[in-house]
């Protein structure tokens, strides 16, 4: 039976047998949490619509804003093709043939996922830019000038090397479930080998690399780091200016915002139409088809590897090395207190979004209504949300709280002063991780209770225990590990976030990411070396989760 | 691009290993180290200068020491813009290392992007910080235009040059002309032009010269050609270098750089980074020099202002007299290659004195306008 099907049916005893007082409260608590981190969308609805749409038109039909949208469009269907070029033969390759050493092949193709994107973007600078390493390099051999990498191309080439693993783990789990005996049936059928995976290995696996190029394109639409190193002008490195920014018209911010919320719901809705059901290759236990072998294309799919091996690690690894090598950084230097408060900003979001994920993963794994499929789908908002957006959205909550108050028929002024007094707070940075990584959480922690029978928890509850005893008792040590994995995935993509860190970091408050930002903004190169290499052994650890979580599907 | 930065004392601790924090009483003179018996922990004048080529035979500097000062007490939150790759940083850290009860932190960004966050705080009464130091006049210009800076008094903006200080709602602390980087393998100081329409006109410098457009010291620059000499003017003057195929650089240090090994002839960027690149290697064959009277000789500045919404104005306004002292200013003439904005402290090398520089005629204020001028570049074609 597939795995869907299985959750399907516990899904139906659960809700057909749930208690309803529990049913309530646990409905209202998962929808106190929906509505809580939708809220940034609403802030922003509110703050655009301030404007009026007569203005916001206006700001779409400047010639700047179609170059913006243009230049995000262009970028992220370039870096959807190409992790789907990249990722969609190494799949194959470490999966049906019989290319040398397949398991170090699979966890090196993997690998780049650790490097936080503009990590990768800075030490590619640092390594193919004007005057970079290479130049240097070359220098003593007459080549003056190589390529510029700044502009689409190099924004585009960081994007695809760091983020086509999506693709390719999800490829990989399609390839591995698929039912090999069909491949054989078709060459029984005289197709050769080419019509063979065209005609039922592609379809077959075109789910899993519909999936990974969702992942792909949303990572691309969302990043700020890398476009604002290779400044190419897109949404988000747009979006983060003009907020700042001297001069820009009224507005503005938050219509860019919105045009890009808009183009994710497209890609979404896209995904939803050619990717349709995504749990076709979550079924296990069938049988592999022979291994292709690669005879003399073994060198060409080596060759291919080991480039990207060289580009996605090789690369920013050298590079992060060679500065903590060469050393001689005086203006800058690196204190432990930053990892500290990386630390404890990324274990409270893992905590917060694990605590708010249990209601709501209960409630839609328990029911199947309306009411539940809403909740469930407001709960991922944040994933559609881009940092520098939830980011923004809480600067225009907490500065003009005004907005959002007027309708309080009491007590207006005192929310005004609560939601200015957390302005630029911990808490609110705390809030920011949460609201846009709450799905990772709720993802892990549903599957894990759909897992558990609920004929347990009732079990304990005929032996007299209240409902909560019963799921602390029962249920919690059952979804333990799911649940930690939630955990840890929060904690790791935390580490690592960047816009939402610049915008809402209180003064002197600095963490990892913003101290490699800064300093690498002020040209000091090799004082990044010691905290961007901390935060890609931290994110390295991202791996192990990712990998003992095998449907990662995001 | 932006960057920010938050910081403590303990960094500074951390990284020179050399200060403790034990208890002191009884100050150790500045210029002296532990003359009364204790350890002298303090950072001494030593640890405010630089060092090498520039300052090895530099007199004690003139002005008020810090001694001199009420001393800084309680926690202070800054608004710094810019920051001469961190070296303003290192200035702070030297406050928080001088006084046990003082400890400031700070927020660093490109001095625009915060002049709008001071801008948006002080409308939405959110003001986060008490201090907004910044690198250009135009941003302290902004945040005073839009009133979100308090009038500083006679007692703190005295020690300054009359000029930066023309509504005592900022004092400048630390001057940053525009000037020509040249290499001199190639050009002698008499070969330099001292109208910065030459680049324009004649052939030695086509193909031959460096900018960097997207940096906002050139901004400042072309505003101000903007305010001396009309849009139209300035129009004729940027296509001009166009013509020229003046070479386009990142940022002004990499434009002195080049100039320095050979790459450029010459160049436009602040005098301070013709002063970083000769720290880095004193034989290059480098040197800086100054037009008259045009953009090419504007004097800008860093400065500081208190902002309104502050409840520790009296601590903050303290700490901007800290910044013209003698000893703070000593630190910005020689680790940051400033010109100082006070009697008594010279600029250091080859730089010539502030006096006997040509600056344009102009309303520093004014410099805020940047807006007309990002414009302006666009159409013309110099950014995207």
């Amino acid at each position: 039976m597939a795995t869907s099907d299985r959750l399907d049916r516990l899904r139906n005893d659960a809700s057909d047998d749930a208690d309803e007082d529990t049913g309530f409260s646990l409905a209202a608590t998962a929808g106190a949490v929906a509505a809580v981190v939708s809220l940034p969308v609403v802030v922003l609805l509110a703050r655009a619509s301030d404007y009026g749409l007569g203005h916001l038109l206006g700001l779409v039909a400047k010639p700047s804003s179609v170059q913006v949208l243009v230049n995000s469009l262009v970028l992220t269907g370039i870096v959807t093709v190409g992790c789907i070029a990249v990722g969609v033969p190494l799949a194959v390759l470490t999966v049906q043939t019989d290319l040398p050493f397949r398991r170090f092949w699979t966890i090196v193709g993997a690998l780049p996922l650790v490097v936080p994107s503009y990590i990768g973007a800075f030490t590619f600078i640092a390594a193919f830019g004007p005057r970079g390493e290479l130049a240097d390099l070359l220098a003593p051999l007459g080549i003056e000038r190589i390529p510029a990498i700044y502009g689409l191309h190099g924004a585009a080439l960081v994007l695809v090397l760091f983020t086509y693993p999506y693709v390719f783990l999800t490829t990989r789990a399609a390839l591995l479930s698929f039912d090999g005996t069909l491949v054989e049936a078709a060459r029984t059928l005289n197709h050769s080998r080419w019509e063979a995976f065209k005609r039922v290995t592609l379809p077959q696996i075109l789910p899993g690399i519909t999936a990974g190029g969702l992942l792909a394109s949303l990572y691309a639409l969302s990043d700020f780091g890398t476009p604002s190193l290779m400044r190419y002008q897109v949404f988000t490195q747009q979006i983060y200016v003009a907020q700042r920014s001297l001069g820009v018209p009224e507005g503005y911010p938050a219509m860019l915002s919105l045009q890009l919320l808009a183009v994710v719901a497209v890609v979404l809705a896209l995904e939803s139409r050619i990717g349709g059901s995504t749990t076709s290759y979550i079924s296990r236990g069938s049988r592999q088809p022979n291994r292709i072998e690669l005879g003399a294309w073994k060198w060409p799919a080596l060759a291919f590897c080991a480039l990207v091996a060289v580009l996605c690690l090789g690369v920013p690894l050298g590079v992060l090395g060679w500065w903590l090598y060469r050393g001689g950084e005086t203006v800058f230097q690196f204190d432990p207190a930053v990892a500290w408060n990386s630390l404890k900003v990324a274990v409270a979001a893992a905590l917060v979004a694990t605590l708010m994920a249990l209601p709501v993963a209960g409630y839609g794994a328990r029911s199947d209504s309306l009411t539940s499929t809403v909740v469930d789908r407001l709960t991922y908002v944040g994933y559609a949300i881009p940092g520098v957006v939830i980011g923004l959205a809480l600067i225009y909550l907490t500065t003009s709280a005004d907005l959002l108050t007027w309708w309080l028929p009491v007590g207006a002024e005192s929310v005004t002063g609560l939601l200015q007094s957390v302005y630029k707070t911990v808490p609110l940075l705390v809030f920011a991780y949460v609201v846009r990584f709450l799905p990772q959480a709720v993802g892990t922690v549903k599957s894990s209770v759909l897992q558990v029978d609920p004929k347990l928890t009732e079990a304990a509850q005929t032996l007299g225990r209240s409902p909560f005893a019963a799921f602390r008792e029962v249920t919690l040590p059952l979804i333990a590990p799911g649940v930690a994995a939630g955990a840890a995935l929060v904690f790791l993509t935390t580490m690592k976030e960047l816009p939402a860190t610049l915008l809402l970091s209180p003064i002197g408050f600095e963490t990892l990411v913003s101290y490699i930002w800064l300093v690498r903004g002020a040209g000091s190169y090799g004082a990044a070396a010691i905290p961007a290499l901390v935060l890609v052994g931290v994110s390295a650890l991202s791996m192990v989760v990712i990998l003992a979580q095998e449907r990662y599907n995001g | 691009m932006s960057e920010r930065f938050g910081q403590s004392r303990r960094r500074f601790l951390a990284a020179t290993g050399a200060a403790t924090l034990t208890g002191l009483s009884g100050c150790t003179g500045i210029l002296g180290g532990g003359s009364d018996g204790s350890d002298g922990d303090k950072p001494t004048l030593a640890d405010f200068r630089g060092s090498g080529q520039f300052v090895s035979d530099r007199p004690a500097p003139g002005g008020t020491s810090i001694e001199d000062l009420p001393d800084l007490e309680g926690d202070l939150s800054v608004y710094l813009g810019g920051g001469e790759g961190g070296r303003y940083v290192n200035l702070m850290e030297l406050f928080n290392s001088y006084y046990d009860g003082f400890e400031a932190t700070w927020d660093t960004q490109p001095s625009s992007q915060l002049a709008n966050t001071v801008v948006q705080e002080h409308e939405s009464g959110t003001t986060q910080a008490d201090v907004f130091w910044s690198v250009d006049i135009g941003s302290l210009a902004y945040v005073s235009e839009n009133g979100a800076t308090t009038t500083l008094s006679s007692d703190t903006v005295s020690p300054a040059f009359e000029r930066y200080h023309p509504n005592d709602q900022w004092v400048g602390v630390a001057g940053r002309s525009r000037a020509i980087p040249y290499n001199t393998d190639e050009f002698s100081e008499s070969d330099m032009p001292t109208s910065i329409d030459a680049f324009t006109t004649e052939s030695r410098f086509a193909g031959n010269v460096g900018w960097a457009p997207t940096y906002g010291a050139f901004h400042g620059f072309v505003t101000a050609m903007r305010l001396i000499r009309g849009e139209e003017a300035t129009r004729e003057w940027l296509n001009g270098m166009l013509d020229q195929n003046v070479n386009r650089y990142n940022n002004e240090y990499l434009v002195a750089q080049a100039t320095s090994n050979g790459e450029l002839g010459a160049g436009f960027a602040n005098h301070y980074y013709t002063m970083l690149v000769l720290a880095g290697r004193p034989d290059a064959p480098l040197d800086v020099t100054f037009t008259q009277n045009d953009a090419g000789s504007l004097v800008n500045a860093a400065g500081a202002s208190v902002l309104k919404g502050s409840n520790k104005s009296d601590l903050a306004e303290n700490f901007v007299r800290h910044l013209l002292s003698a000893e703070a200013q000593e630190f910005l003439a020689t680790r940051g290659f400033a010109y100082p904005m006070i009697e008594g402290v010279d600029p250091v090398g080859p730089l010539p004195p502030l006096s006997e520089l040509q600056p344009p005629e102009l309303d520093l204020q004014k410099l805020s306008n940047v807006q007309p001028t990002l414009e302006l570049l666009r159409d013309v074609g110099i950014l995207s």
